[in-house]
């Protein structure tokens, strides 16, 4: 049995006679109006198949008017979906006024972009495809980008209407989306937010008991077999459609920019056809179904803003594609729709129940891989059931709705949230599939891309674009070609393009070195056009990035070191000069000894590169001397910091240490050093603190080791609540102190063998985790030397303590032994005793 | 199965009855006659309404159905049993249509019960085939016992055995209700492992291959609290033959509220306590409820969470007791100060650290509410006094 159409039983009680007559009169129109909604499977094959009969010699489609160039490239062979038609605007000369409101400075450019997503059942895509089959021509209607961007400004809407962020690819961690987010995407334009605010819609969806939307539209247009044909599936479209617009407030239509985009899609379209010398009864317009009932009014064309603006094609993902990564226009189930729309092709009538198949199938595979128990009974049960729940919704078909309710009834055992998890996580990947798509090579790439592939090939590099997957790349920066490939590596990094990361320094490389890890995948393209905003090379483009990055956060000292060493790293000579200007006013306004203590650090080794990178070394001496002074008066400052900053104030500490023992060290003012080290000692009430200031002025011979020894061994005699403290106080001296701490490890062994001796036993098992945390954190080798200080103490000569270590033990008593020890250091851990 | 009592010929209202609770077919008989006299559907077999129509007997229709009942015309309203996610009914009346099992999880109070008694009535016209799981439920009690004497003086005879509620439902083809199953021990619940699958009992002590199969329509709901889950998890087998539907915890405040408020007023009506509860109070009620369970109020202020489920049954519970404390001695309106006097044996139960938790809430949300609300300031120093 066919369910009757909700739209007809709610028609009844609208002006129905109205909007019925509306709707007939544009579908008997010579002009042929297929309404739309994107990515809907049912749509593109009724699209396709209107398009093989009806032969237009012109397709207008819904998009921007200035990219029709790029249909050939879209129909080509070797392009594959998903794609995306990127459109980006760069308000040069601030012609929408935005600069510094809608961009981190007034002297930096507005700048935003959009995706078109096309998939392989894009309604749009269908169109063009068959168009260029036929020998059609296709031309785009809808406002350029920019000009929408305008409008929306003029409207004050700030030219970011519909902001959202861009996701990453597959199988990315979230924290690099982040790497790739360009400032202001929008997303592309689409009726559904019309539609679902229309009282039309909420009279529908209330009366049939739609959750979403997309519920409504799958019951009604992309899962439903009420359509005998196209042309009834038109009628029926365009009624609903005629619906929500008779019931959408023309002031909404007039805010989100509507009315502005239907009029130059009319104009498009009128004067096309008038140049053409072509009937309209030869053309066909594929748009959204909210606007086949535009208003067929001819305006004058209006003055697009200038600046630059790029429009290209870009590799797409499912993923980027799927609703719930954020993206504007997605689609919440990409490979779902897929299967509907590739077994429609070939037997609509069974195609939701076959897709439905294929996808449970896919799903309890999924979760078989993940560790659930599913078999092909409950592969069984969740078929049965999806269509049993549809024909219990009105519904000819089973739905995605169905689907995902009769996997979480006959395969969840429990709550979805807790035990269904795993199956959940199942059901979204099946849902979203894994698909990237690619774009023929005979799209003439964008200035930045050809950069970037000009530079790969100069470089040597073009083999890891052979290879598709990670490789590890060390560059010895004296020679020449690894230092520009060191220089590129750098500026791709800064521009957020995902094809190096750089190995973390303090585990691979030194001040000559450099290891990198590198991979090409199609989303370095689609990141490469996405920063084409930014600029035209590479270098361009870093430069950009890094401006934009000092606009918006003037920085502290430790920051604007940073960034001058990455300019250094980048060869921007411009920003270096800038930075260096800027280095010494940031040292100056900053007071706080851990961004001073960074900032040394990185001047520190600036200077040391200076030959190389032809930098300004006495400059670079200058700012050193600042720089340590200034940290120096900081240190008393800092004697009292909220337990959270220790670690940074530490480490400002031991950058101090470091560069005055260093080479650079004779040329720095020593006793300034101790002076405020030592007044810091005597304020800080942190044991932690004090332990790490002694040790440093151990390091730098301003104390002796005895004298460490002598402050180690006064917490055996001081009250119980500073007693058992020590083990912070040692933890900091540790940290900070390696020659002294050996020069005076018998006299430091015999304190700590004091203070242990007179603690109660309570008071042990205070010290204990502090103390054994202290030991943990220094090297093995010093640690193994401390080690036989406590046995010779006790008597054992290094025979005996050789001894030691060749226990008469069983092999099972050993391993349980080291097992016991590594468990008892995992709950140190666990505990952060470590 | 039992009879609808005769009623004066003018209204649908349901039957008088002397039994304290009557079981859903009883109670809502006039709802369930308008469904079927409306049924448009075809209905499966046994079923006494199509799927379409046990739905909309569970979740209520929009305008009345007209049917006759006792002889004459009148309007029936279908009203709503279960609040919260239609799906959830959905999908639980298509499990009982298929071959699998129901299983009905969640919280305590969160009206598995509830809608496994309605279920049942809706499909089978009777909900009253159940057996309550305990620690002490036997294999017998699921399948069929016999009478000792008898069998002493005859022998083992299709007579001379007692059949379980399961088996009674098995022979008419009817719903069998297990409540609380997962309170029964391992064994016990795989007795139902080859009911589920074979859809039959196997008798051996009767000569022959004695079976005892269950016709068209039978099928089992059963209940488990989700705390109990991990004392008598189902068995891999078992599972694999139940549809677990998960029926969480009402998610917004107005749901809740119309779930007290209806519930509260059907049991006043049957204990016949001539007391209401005004609305303000039962979102007074709702609202501490709502913020308690989840730890956090409407202001965004986390507060501490107590060892009890605050389920919605609970705030039933509260808004009953505060009803028959101010029928018995007081107005006969429930006032906020009644919720508060009778709110602190549902919070502070077992763990006598919820006193602490009940009294951080009413100091630090209550209390400041009272300041410029007259029913918080009444609920805040009921409760407070009655904590002391």
């Amino acid at each position: 049995m066919t369910p009757a159409s909700p739209i007809a039983q709610l028609l009844e009680e609208l002006d129905a006679g109205r909007i019925e007559a509306r709707a007939d009169a544009v579908l008997a129109e010579p002009l042929h109006w297929f309404p739309v909604r994107h990515h809907s499977p049912a749509v593109a094959r009724h699209v396709a198949e209107s398009i093989r009969a009806r032969r237009p010699s012109i397709v207008f489609i819904e998009a921007p008017s200035d990219a029709s160039e790029l249909v050939p490239h879209i129909v080509d062979k070797k392009t594959k979906p998903p794609i995306a038609l990127f459109s980006s605007y760069r308000d040069d000369d601030n012609a929408l006024g935005l600069a510094g409101i809608e961009s981190p400075a007034p002297d930096v450019p507005f700048k935003v972009s959009v995706y078109y997503p096309l998939l392989s059942y894009s309604p749009e895509y269908v169109a063009m495809r068959e168009a260029a089959a036929l020998g059609a021509r296709v031309v785009f209607i809808d406002l350029p980008f920019r000009a929408r961007v305008k409008s929306a400004a003029e409207r004050g809407l700030q030219g970011t209407p519909g902001e959202t962020g861009a996701p990453g690819e597959e199988g990315e961690p979230p924290q690099d989306d982040a790497h790739h987010v360009a400032e202001h995407h929008e997303s592309q334009p689409g009726w559904e937010h019309l539609a679902v605010e229309s009282s039309f819609y909420q009279k529908l969806a209330d009366a049939a008991g739609y959750r979403s939307f997309d519920e409504c539209w799958d019951a009604l247009f992309d899962v439903s077999l009420r359509h005998a044909d196209t042309e009834s599936f038109r009628r029926d479209l365009a009624y609903f459609c005629a619906a929500v617009r008779a019931t959408t407030r023309r002031e909404r239509m007039e805010l989100d920019g509507t009315l502005l985009r239907e009029a130059h899609m009319w104009s498009t379209i009128t004067r096309t056809l008038a140049e053409t010398r072509t009937p309209p009864e030869k053309a066909m317009v594929v748009c959204g179904g909210f606007h086949i009932f535009l208003e067929k009014r001819m305006e004058p064309d209006r003055a697009l803003p200038p600046g630059t603006v790029y429009n290209s094609l870009a590799p797409y993902s499912y993923l980027r594609t799927s609703s719930d990564t954020g993206y504007g226009a997605g689609n919440r189930a990409p490979l779902y729709y897929e299967r509907l729309f590739q077994y429609s092709e070939s037997d609509p009538a069974n195609a939701p129940v076959a897709a439905m198949v294929d996808h449970v199938v896919s799903v309890l595979a999924r979760g078989r891989r993940d560790g659930e128990l599913l078999s092909p009974a409950d592969a069984i049960s969740v078929t049965q059931h999806a269509r049993m729940l549809a024909s219990l919704r009105n519904r000819s078909a089973p739905i995605l709705d169905d689907v995902r309710d009769a996997l979480i009834s006959c395969c969840c055992k429990g709550s979805p949230q807790e035990e269904g998890r795993y199956l959940l996580g199942a059901m979204k990947a099946i849902e979203t599939g894994t698909a990237v798509g690619r774009v023929t090579p005979a799209l003439g790439k964008l200035p930045l891309l050809y950069d970037f592939y000009k530079a790969l090939d100069e470089l040597d590099l073009g083999e890891y674009v052979a290879q598709d997957r990670k490789a590890k790349v060390v560059l010895k920066l004296q020679q020449a070609e690894d230092e520009r490939r060191s220089i590129f590596f750098h500026r791709l990094a800064q521009v957020g393009i995902p094809f190096a990361r750089q190995l973390a320094v303090d585990k691979a490389g030194t001040l000559f070195t450099e290891e990198w890890e590198v991979s090409w995948a199609p989303k370095v393209e689609a990141a490469l056009i996405e920063e084409s905003i930014h600029g035209d090379s590479v270098e361009s483009a870093a430069l950009a990035k890094l401006d934009e990055e000092l606009a918006q956060e003037a920085g502290s000292a430790g920051a604007v070191a940073e960034r001058l060493l990455r300019a250094v790293n980048m060869d921007l000579p411009g920003m270096v000069l800038r930075l260096q200007a800027s280095a010494g006013g940031a040292i100056d306004a900053d007071s706080r000894l851990a961004s001073l203590g960074k900032a040394l650090t990185h001047l520190v080794v600036l200077e040391r590169q200076a030959a190389r990178r032809r930098l300004n070394k006495d400059l670079l001496g200058g700012l050193i001397q600042r720089c340590f002074g200034r940290a120096c008066f900081a240190m008393p400052n800092a004697a009292n910091v909220p337990p959270e900053e220790f670690d940074e104030v530490v480490a400002g500490v031991k950058s101090l240490a470091e560069v005055l023992i260093g080479e650079k060290g004779a040329d720095l003012d020593r006793d300034l050093f101790i002076e405020n080290a030592r007044t810091t000692l005597a304020d800080s009430k942190s044991q932690r603190l004090r332990g790490a200031l002694s040790g440093v002025l151990t390091e730098i011979r301003a104390q002796s080791p005895e004298d460490l020894a002598a402050d180690v061994a006064r917490f055996a005699r001081a009250l119980p609540e500073e007693m058992v403290q020590c083990g912070d106080y040692l933890s900091g001296v540790m940290e900070t102190s390696r020659t002294a701490l050996m020069l005076g490890a018998d006299g430091i062994v015999h304190a700590i063998d004091e203070l242990l001796r007179v603690a109660s036993w309570d008071q042990f098992l205070m010290l204990l985790p502090r103390t054994r945390g202290a030991f943990e954190a220094v090297h093995e080798r010093a640690r193994i030397s401390l080690g036989d200080r406590v046995a010779v103490m006790y008597g054992l000569q290094d025979d005996d303590a050789a001894a030691v270590t060749k226990l008469e033990t069983s092999v099972g008593a050993a391993v349980k032994l080291s097992e016991l020890d590594a468990r008892v250091g995992e709950i140190m851990k666990e505990w952060d005793f470590a | 199965m039992a009879k609808p009592a005769k009623k004066s010929e003018e209204t649908a209202a349901p039957p008088v009855s002397e039994i304290l609770k009557e079981p859903a077919e009883i109670k809502y008989a006039h709802e369930l006659e308008a469904l079927r006299q409306n049924e448009k559907d075809e209905v499966p077999a046994a079923w006494k309404l199509s799927p379409r129509s046990v739905l909309a007997y569970i979740v209520g229709t929009k305008k009345p159905l007209t049917a006759t009942i006792n002889g004459a015309q009148v309007e029936v309203p279908i009203t709503r049993k279960f609040f919260g996610d239609d799906t959830i009914v959905e999908r639980s009346i298509v499990t009982l249509a298929s071959e699998r099992a129901l299983l009905l999880v969640g919280d305590p109070g969160t009206g598995k019960s509830w809608l496994s008694e309605h279920l049942a009535a809706a499909i089978s016209g009777c909900s009253t085939l159940t057996i309550q799981g305990t620690a002490g439920t036997t294999e017998e009690q699921i399948k069929y016992s016999w009478n000792i004497a008898r069998i002493i003086a005859e022998g083992p005879k299709p007579e001379n055995m007692i059949a379980s509620p399961c088996m009674i439902s098995m022979r008419k083809g009817a719903i069998f209700r297990f409540e609380e199953i997962t309170r029964c021990v391992g064994d016990v619940q795989d007795a139902l492992v080859s009911i589920c699958s074979d859809k039959a009992i196997a008798v051996p002590e009767l000569p022959g291959d004695a079976m005892v199969f269950a016709r068209p329509g039978f099928n089992i709901i059963a209940t488990a609290n989700a705390r109990d889950q991990g004392v008598n998890e189902l068995s891999a087998a078992l599972k694999r033959r139940f549809n677990y539907v998960h029926i969480p915890v009402v998610a917004d405040q107005k749901t809740e509220v119309e779930i007290v408020r209806t519930r509260s007023k059907e049991l006043l009506e049957r204990y016949k306590i001539a007391a209401r509860v005004e609305e303000p109070v039962l979102k007074l009620l709702a609202t501490v409820f709502r913020e308690m369970r989840n730890g956090v109020t409407a202001e965004g202020v986390n507060i501490q969470k107590p060892s009890t489920t605050l389920s919605t049954a609970e705030a039933i519970g509260v808004a009953l007791d505060a009803a028959i404390h101010s029928r018995y001695f007081g107005s006969g309106v429930v006032g906020a100060d009644s919720i508060g006097r009778n709110l602190v044996g549902s919070i502070v139960k077992e763990d006598l650290d919820d006193v602490k938790v009940l009294k951080e809430y009413l100091s630090l949300v209550a209390k400041k509410r009272g300041e410029g609300d007259a029913q918080w300031k009444a609920f805040y120093e009921a409760a407070i006094s009655a904590i002391k």
